[in-house]
C-alpha cells in the first residue's frame, strides 16, 4: 500500500484517492437521477387531475425550517471535516453528531409535511402531480435517511477506531454526499416550493 | 475554539443564508414569473457552486480536472434532458 | 391453493410446459453433478466469492452466451411464425411475449454482459493494472446483473412473461392492459441489473482515469480502453434515467400512482420520453466498445498503427455527448411539433458524421497495411460494409417527415438489426475469437471460425434485407401474422431461411468451441496474433496479479515497441503485490436482491421487507468490516513466473 503523508489523511493511500474520485463520479450519476425527477416534475406539475395544485398545499413555514436545518447541517459537516484535518477527534465527532441531529430534525419535519399532504388529500395516488411531488421529495428524503445511518456508522467507527486513514476517508466521502443532498434540496426548495408558491 | 471555525466556511454559510433570503423574496414580494424565475435560477446555481467549491473541496487535488469535467458534463446533460423533455412534451406539443 | 395460483402461467402452452420440465431437469442435473464431483467448495471459493476481474469477466461471458441462446430461440420462433401467411404456430399473446423477451434478453442480458466481459477482462490488462479500482464493487455489479437476469428469465415459467415490447410503452404496459405480473418482472429485473451496470460504469471510469501504467497518458491509451471509457461515461449518465423511469413504472403498477396512466393527469408519453433518453445512449453504449474491438483487431491484422488516433478519440467523445441529444428520433410520430422534430432530426443526422469518420479511419488503416485474414479480421471486414448499410438506413429514419412512413414497420426492424448484428454481435464474436487464446490458452479453429463468419453473414443478409422491402411496403412490426393478400409471404419465407442459416452459424460456433477444446494445440505463445497492446505482454493463463512488474509505457502500442523497437516494458525488480481478498458478501447481497425482486413482482410484502433488510444488513456489515487485503510475496510471484515461463515460449 502506497502511503503519501504529504496529503490529508483521507487521500493518503492510493485506495483512498480512488474512492474519493469514484464517489464524485457517483455524484455525477446522482445529478442525472435528480435531473430525471425534475424533468418529470416540470412535465407533470400542472397535470393535477382532480387533486390539489402545489400552491394549494405548500406551506412556507415547515419548508423554511427544513431548508435552514439542512443548510446548517451542511455547514457543520464541513466544520467536521475541517476538525478532522487538524486532527481533532473530539470536535470531529461533535460536528458529526450535530450534523446527524440536524438531519434527523429535517426528516422529522419532512414526515410532518407528508402527513399534512395526506390530510389535505394529496396522496401518492391522487394525481400525476402529487405522485411526482411525493416521489421527488421522497427520493431526496430517502437519501437523507440513508445518509443518517451511514453517518451514524461512521461516527461509531471514529469513536472506536479513531481518525485513521479509513475512517478519515469514509468521513470525507460522507461529507461529499451530505453536501450534495443539500445542493439537491436547494433546487427542490427553489423550483418546487418557491416556484410553486410564486 | 477559533481554529475550529475557519473564516472561509463561516463566510460560505452566511452567504448561503443570504442567498436563501434573496430567493425567499420571490415568495414575499410580487414579482412577475420571469423575474422570479431569474432570481431563483441565479440564487440556486450560485448556491450550488458555493457548496461545490467551499465545502466540497472539489478543486484541491490533481483529480481536479476529472472532477470538474465530470460535474459539468453531468450538468450539461441534465439540462439537455430537462429542457429537451419540456420542449417535446409541453412547449411544442 | 390461492397462494400458489398467482405463480401459474396465465397463458400456458405445450412449449412452456416443456421448457419448465427442461429447466427443472437441467437444474437438478447441475446440482447433482456439482455434488457428485464435490465441486461446491471450489465453486464457492473460486467463483462465487471471487473479486478477480478476469474471473468476473468469464462469468459475464458465460451469462452472455447462455442468453444468446435463449434470445436466439425466441428469434427462431418468431421467424417461423411469420414464415407463412396466416400461420398458427404461435398465437398473438405468445408472439407478444416472445418479441418482448427477445428484445430485452438480447440487449440487456446478452449484449450488455458481453461488453462487460470485454471491459472486465481486457481493460485492466490493457492499461497495465492489477485489477479494477473497486474489485468488491465489481463483484456486486456482476451479481446484481446476474440476479436481474435470473429474475427476468424466471418470468416465463412463474407468473408469465412480459408482453408489452422491450420498450414497454404505457398505457399498454399499465395494469389495465397488462394485467399479469409479466411487466412487473420487466420493471424490477431490469432495475436490479441496471443498478449493477451503473456501478460498473463508476468502477471503470475510475479505473481508467486513475490506474493506468506509468507513462500511459490519456492520449496514449489503446483504442479499446478509450471506447470502454466513453461507454462507461455514457453508462454513468444514462442509467440513472432508466432507474427513475422504471421506478415510476413500478409504482404505477404496484402502488396505483398515475405517472403514465391516462387518468388523473398521468402522461403516457412521459414514459416513451424517459425510456429513450436512456435508450438511445444505450445503443451507443453497445456500439462503442464494438468499435474499440474492431480498432484493435484491424490494426493488429493490418500490421499498422491505427490511422487517425486523435480523430478516433475525438469522434467518440463527440458521440458520447451527441448520443444524449437525439432521443426524440424514436418517437417522431408522437405528436410534438415540427420544430422539435426538426431539431432532433438534425442532431441525429449529425451523429452519423463522427461515425463516418471512424469508418474512414479503419479504411485508411487497411489501406497500406499487410492484411492478414484471420477470423477476427474477417468479421471486421464483413462489419464495415454491412454496418455502413445500417448507418445509411439510420440516416433515412432520421428524417422526421420520412419517418412517418418507416416508423414501426419492418424497415425499422431491419435498420436496428443491421447495425446491431454486424456492429455489435460480430464485434463480440470477433473479440471472443481474438481473445480466446488469452482466456483459455488455446486458439479456436480458424477454418471453422471463418465458416461461422460467412454462414452468419449469408444468413444475416437473407434474414434482414428483405425486411427493408416489406417494411416499405407496409408490413408493421410486432404483428403476429399477416394475410396472404398482402404479398409479404415470399420475403418472409426468405427471412425465415436466413434466420435458420444464422442458427446454423451459431451452432457452428458452439461446435468450434467444443472441437477446439478437444483438439487445439495447447502449445501457443503468449502472443499468438503478434499483437500490439499490453494485454498480450503477460502470460497465458494470466496470473492473478496480471503483471509481476508494472509495465512502462511511452506510446500507444508499447508491446509492439518492445518487440520491434527495443522499448523496455518491465523495469526494476519484483516487489510484493497487494491484492484484494475474496468475499461472499456480493453474492449474498445479490441473493437478497433476488428475494426482494421476486417478492416485489408478486407483491408479497413481508418477503419484500425481508429482502430489503437483508440488503441493508449487507451494507451495514460492509461499513464496519475491516479488510485490508493481502500481499502476494516476492517468492510466490517468482515461483509463478518461472512456472508460467517454463510452460510457454
Ligand atoms: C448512423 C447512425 C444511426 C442513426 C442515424 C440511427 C437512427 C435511428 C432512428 C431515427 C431510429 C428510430 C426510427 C423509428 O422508430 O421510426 C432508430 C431506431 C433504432 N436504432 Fe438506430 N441509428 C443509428 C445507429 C444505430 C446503432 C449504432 C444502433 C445500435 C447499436 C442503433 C440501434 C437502434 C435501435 C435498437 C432502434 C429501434 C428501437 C425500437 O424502436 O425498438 N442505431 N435509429
Ligand atoms: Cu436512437
Amino acid at each position: 500500500m502506497k502511503v503519501d503523508n504529504s496529503l490529508p489523511l483521507e487521500y493518503s493511500t492510493e485506495e483512498n484517492s480512488l474512492k474519493i474520485l469514484g464517489f464524485w463520479i457517483f455524484l455525477g450519476a446522482e445529478i442525472m437521477l435528480f435531473a430525471t425527477l425534475f424533468a418529470s416534475y416540470f412535465t407533470l406539475v400542472n397535470r393535477t387531475g382532480n387533486g390539489p395544485t402545489g400552491a394549494e398545499i405548500f406551506e412556507i413555514t415547515p419548508v423554511l425550517i427544513e431548508t435552514i436545518l439542512l443548510l446548517t447541517s451542511s455547514f457543520t459537516i464541513g466544520l467536521g471535516i475541517h476538525a478532522m484535518r487538524i486532527g481533532n477527534k473530539k470536535a470531529t465527532m461533535a460536528f458529526f453528531f450535530i450534523t446527524l441531529l440536524l438531519g434527523a430534525g429535517f426528516l422529522g419535519f419532512e414526515i410532518f409535511e407528508f402527513v399534512h399532504y395526506v390530510h389535505v388529500g394529496a396522496t401518492l395516488q391522487t394525481s400525476a402531480f402529487t405522485a411526482i411531488l411525493l416521489t421527488t421529495l421522497g427520493t431526496h428524503g430517502l437519501h437523507v435517511t440513508f445518509g443518517f445511518f451511514w453517518g451514524l456508522f461512521i461516527l461509531l467507527q471514529i469513536k472506536k477506531r479513531g481518525l485513521t486513514r479509513e475512517t478519515a476517508n469514509k468521513s470525507f466521502i460522507f461529507s461529499l454526499y451530505w453536501h450534495f443532498l443539500d445542493v439537491v434540496w436547494i433546487f427542490i426548495f427553489s423550483f418546487i416550493y418557491l416556484k410553486g408558491m410564486m | 475554539m477559533k481554529e475550529l471555525f475557519p473564516l472561509k466556511q463561516v463566510m460560505g454559510f452566511v452567504f448561503s443564508l443570504i442567498l436563501t433570503a434573496v430567493a425567499l423574496l420571490v415568495y414575499f414580494t410580487d414579482m412577475s414569473f420571469s423575474v422570479g424565475m431569474t432570481v431563483l435560477l441565479l440564487t440556486a446555481f450560485i448556491q450550488a457552486g458555493l457548496q461545490l467549491v467551499v465545502f466540497m473541496h472539489a478543486g484541491e487535488t490533481n483529480d481536479k480536472k476529472s472532477i470538474y469535467t465530470n460535474i459539468y458534463y453531468g450538468l450539461l446533460i441534465a439540462l439537455i434532458t430537462i429542457f429537451g423533455t419540456l420542449l417535446t412534451l409541453i412547449w411544442d406539443m | 391453493m390461492d397462494f400458489f395460483e398467482r405463480f401459474a402461467v396465465p397463458h400456458p402452452s405445450f412449449l412452456i410446459y416443456a421448457s419448465m420440465v427442461g429447466i427443472g431437469l437441467t437444474m437438478i442435473a447441475i446440482v447433482i453433478g456439482i455434488t457428485y464431483f464435490k465441486k461446491w467448495g471450489y465453486l464457492w471459493s473460486e467463483w462465487l466469492t471471487t473479486v478477480d476481474h478476469k474471473r468476473i469477466g468469464i462469468m459475464y461471458l458465460l451469462s452472455a452466451l447462455l442468453m444468446l441462446f435463449r434470445g436466439g430461440v425466441d428469434a427462431i420462433m418468431m421467424r417461423s411464425q411469420l414464415a407463412l401467411p396466416d400461420n398458427t404456430l404461435l398465437d398473438s399473446q405468445h408472439y407478444n411475449e416472445i418479441f418482448t423477451t427477445h428484445g430485452v434478453v438480447m440487449i440487456l442480458f446478452m449484449a450488455m454482459p458481453f461488453i462487460m466481459f470485454f471491459f472486465n477482462f481486457i481493460v485492466p490488462l490493457q492499461i497495465g493494472a492489477r485489477d479494477v479500482a473497486f474489485p468488491r464493487l465489481n463483484a456486486i455489479s456482476f451479481w446484481l446483473f446476474f440476479m436481474g437476469m435470473g429474475l427476468f428469465n424466471l418470468s416465463f415459467i412463474i407468473g408469465g412473461s412480459p408482453d408489452a415490447g422491450w420498450t414497454s410503452y404505457f398505457p399498454l404496459a399499465g395494469n389495465e392492459f397488462s394485467s399479469s405480473v409479466g411487466t412487473n418482472y420487466y420493471m424490477i429485473a431490469i432495475q436490479i441489473a441496471g443498478i449493477g451496470t451503473l456501478l460498473t460504469g463508476i468502477n471503470f471510469m475510475t479505473t481508467i482515469l486513475k490506474m493506468r501504467a506509468p507513462g500511459m497518458t490519456l492520449m496514449k491509451m489503446p483504442m479499446f480502453t478509450w471506447s470502454a471509457f466513453i461507454a462507461n461515461v455514457i453508462i454513468v449518465f444514462a442509467f440513472p434515467v432508466l432507474t427513475v423511469a422504471l421506478a415510476m413504472g413500478t409504482m404505477d403498477r404496484l402502488f396505483g400512482t398515475n405517472f403514465f396512466t391516462t387518468v388523473n393527469g398521468g402522461m403516457d408519453m412521459l414514459w416513451a420520453n424517459l425510456f429513450w433518453v436512456w435508450g438511445h445512449p444505450e445503443v451507443y453504449i453497445l456500439i462503442l466498445p464494438a468499435f474499440g474491438l474492431y480498432s484493435e483487431i484491424i490494426s493488429t491484422f493490418a500490421k499498422r498503427n491505427l490511422y487517425g488516433y486523435k480523430s478516433m478519440v475525438a469522434s467518440m467523445v463527440l458521440i458520447s455527448l451527441l448520443s444524449f441529444f437525439v432521443w426524440a428520433h424514436h418517437f417522431f410520430t408522437m405528436g410534438q411539433g415540427a420544430l422539435t422534430n426538426s431539431i432532433f432530426s438534425i442532431t441525429t443526422m449529425a451523429i452519423a458524421v463522427p461515425t463516418g469518420v471512424k469508418i474512414f479511419n479503419w479504411l485508411f488503416t487497411l489501406w497500406k497495411g499487410k492484411i492478414e485474414f484471420t477470423t477476427p479480421m474477417l468479421y471486421s471486414m464483413l462489419f464495415i460494409p454491412l454496418f455502413t448499410l445500417g448507418g445509411v438506413t439510420g440516416v433515412m429514419l432520421a428524417m422526421s417527415a420520412a419517418d412517418y412512413q418507416y416508423h414501426n414497420t419492418m424497415f425499422l426492424v431491419a435498420h436496428f438489426h443491421n447495425v446491431i448484428i454486424p456492429g455489435v454481435v460480430y464485434a463480440m464474436l470477433a473479440g471472443l475469437t481474438y481473445y480466446w487464446p488469452k482466456l483459455f490458452g488455446f486458439m479456436l479453429n480458424e477454418k471453422l471460425g471463418k465458416w461461422t463468419a460467412w454462414v452468419l453473414s449469408i444468413g444475416f443478409v437473407l434474414a434482414f434485407i428483405p425486411m427493408y422491402i416489406t417494411g416499405l411496403d407496409g408490413q408493421a412490426r410486432r404483428m403476429y401474422t399477416y394475410s396472404e393478400s398482402t404479398g409479404f409471404g415470399l420475403l418472409n419465407m426468405v427471412s425465415f431461411v436466413g434466420a435458420a442459416i444464422m442458427a446454423v452459424g451459431f451452432v457452428l460456433l458452439v461446435y468450434n468451441i467444443y472441437y477446439s477444446t478437444r483438439y487445439a494445440s495447447r502449445d501457443i505463445s503468449n502472443d499468438p496474433w503478434d499483437a500490439r497492446s499490453l494485454e498480450w505482454a503477460t502470460h497465458t493463463p494470466v496470473p492473478e496479479y496480471n503483471f509481476a512488474i508494472t509495465p512502462q509505457v511511452n506510446t500507444t502500442q508499447p508491446f509492439w515497441d518492445s518487440k520491434k523497437n527495443g522499448h523496455q516494458l518491465f523495469k526494476g525488480k519484483i516487489e510484493k503485490i497487494h491484492m484484494p481478498n475474496n468475499s461472499g458478501l456480493p453474492f449474498i447481497m445479490g441473493c437478497f436482491f433476488f428475494v426482494f425482486g421476486f417478492a416485489m413482482v408478486f407483491s408479497m410484502w413481508p418477503l419484500v421487507i425481508i429482502g430489503l433488510i437483508g440488503i441493508l444488513a449487507c451494507l451495514a456489515y460492509r461499513s464496519f468490516e475491516k479488510d485490508h487485503g493481502r500481499y502476494i510475496s516476492v517468492e510466490e510471484i517468482e515461483e509463478t513466473e518461472t512456472k508460467l515461463r517454463g510452460a510457454k515460449q
